[in-house]
């Protein structure tokens, strides 16, 4: 089939496939899945300068077919959602701006590569020990407890965090937390995301967990919600310079929209630490992607 | 102070008509959006390559909005035909 605005004649089942994968895996954990999308859409020969921006654009579609059903299943904090956009937005720009600044200094894709690649496995190698730890405990204990997180430190030294205002965030079961925390994740999550050039799913999914205490579910679910906001801001920003092919975006979301509904309903058949076990697996192929894509 | 209740966010639903009901869904909905996206491909697409190449900004919005139509416009109609059909109150 050709596709007249990027000027490329591409199998649409394999497109359609991709964006089933990708959609599964989004709506299971959470992620916008770019890391994989990418990659694939590129072998399938998409352009490379429309990669990027139709892949936020399908992104953004199969987010909010995702995040419907988790918010029907009581799984989005619109609350928290919000005061992490707060801190996302400008952690992103101070990202960008650090990319710049490093620019200067040259090579500047094998600093954020091996950057990236660090992180991923960091994340892979934590939240793999993390969850079997507390399937183990949940196991050994015999208790009926989904929510369990293996690591309790980090929650509480969050918990130490205790400047004014402080907010209740009844969705996910957190009585008082102070507003400062939550966008101080969002800061973290967006610089990272701006200086890695990602969406920064597979960051604010396990932070929100480990560090605010979010019930692995909720903040699937939120995750979802706010790269909903961010692939639409960046649908748009990527379409102004040309960069997107929504022809391609809908050929991939006839998979993804389907896909997305079956990963996020699946989510109600596992624990927290089961989908944060699964989860661990993602990071690492991304950085095995990133680590071939430099040719390391 | 912080504190979390102790909550179970993962439901203990019955697996079969949950599967049963998800089937249903995806048998409306996954041949909605594929007739959507060819719907669009047929009529809408000489309209886009010509918006993308002369009015770059209105092609933004309209992509935007012709994803966001498909996730939510369709998911709408499929839980509305779900209804009238019985299968979902």
């Amino acid at each position: 089939m050709e596709f007249p605005i990027s000027g490329v004649v591409i199998n649409p089942f394999i497109l359609a496939l991709t964006g089933f994968f990708v959609g599964v895996l989004g709506g299971f954990f959470g992620v916008g899945g770019g890391f994989l999308a990418g990659p694939l859409m590129f072998w399938a020969g998409v352009p490379i300068n429309f990669v990027v921006g139709t892949d936020l654009a399908h992104m953004t579609g199969k987010s909010i077919v995702s995040a419907r059903t988790h918010r029907a299943l009581g799984h989005v904090d619109l609350r928290l959602a919000g005061l992490m956009i707060i801190g996302t937005i400008p952690g992103v720009e101070l990202g960008a701006q650090l990319i710049e600044r490093l620019k200067a200094v040259g090579n500047i894709e094998e600093v954020v590569g091996i950057s990236y690649v660090v992180i991923l496995i960091a994340i892979g190698i934590f939240t793999a020990w993390e969850s079997v730890r507390a399937l183990r405990s949940k196991h050994m204990d015999r208790l009926d407890v989904q929510e369990v997180v293996g690591v309790k430190s980090l929650i509480h030294r969050s918990r130490l965090l205790r400047i004014p205002p402080f907010i209740r965030l009844p969705v996910s079961g957190v009585e008082e937390v102070s507003t400062w925390a939550i966008i101080l994740v969002g800061l973290v999550t967006g610089v990272l995301a701006g200086f890695l050039g990602v969406g920064g799913g597979f960051l604010r999914m396990p932070l929100m967990v480990y560090v605010l205490g979010i019930p692995t579910h909720v903040a699937v679910g939120t995750d979802l919600f706010e790269i909903i906001i961010s692939a639409g801001f960046g649908t748009i920003t990527h379409a102004l310079k040309g960069n997107v092919d929504v022809l391609i975006a809908l050929t991939m979301h006839t998979g993804a929209a389907i896909g997305a509904q079956i990963g996020a309903n699946a989510t109600r058949y596992f624990s927290g630490p089961a989908i944060r076990m699964l989860f661990s697996f993602l990071p690492i192929v991304a950085a095995i992607l990133v680590l071939l894509r430099l040719g390391i | 102070m912080t504190g979390r209740k102790n909550i179970s966010h993962v439901k203990d639903p019955s697996f079969k008509p949950m599967m049963r009901s998800l089937a249903l869904e995806l048998m409306i909905y996954g041949p909605l959006v594929t007739i959507y996206f060819l719907v669009v491909f047929a009529f809408a697409k000489d309209l886009l390559v010509r918006m993308y190449h002369e009015i770059l900004v209105v092609y933004s919005v309209v992509a935007l909005l012709m994803i966001v139509a498909q996730g939510v416009l369709l998911e709408a109609l499929t839980s509305w035909l779900l209804r009238k059909i019985g299968l979902r109150h």
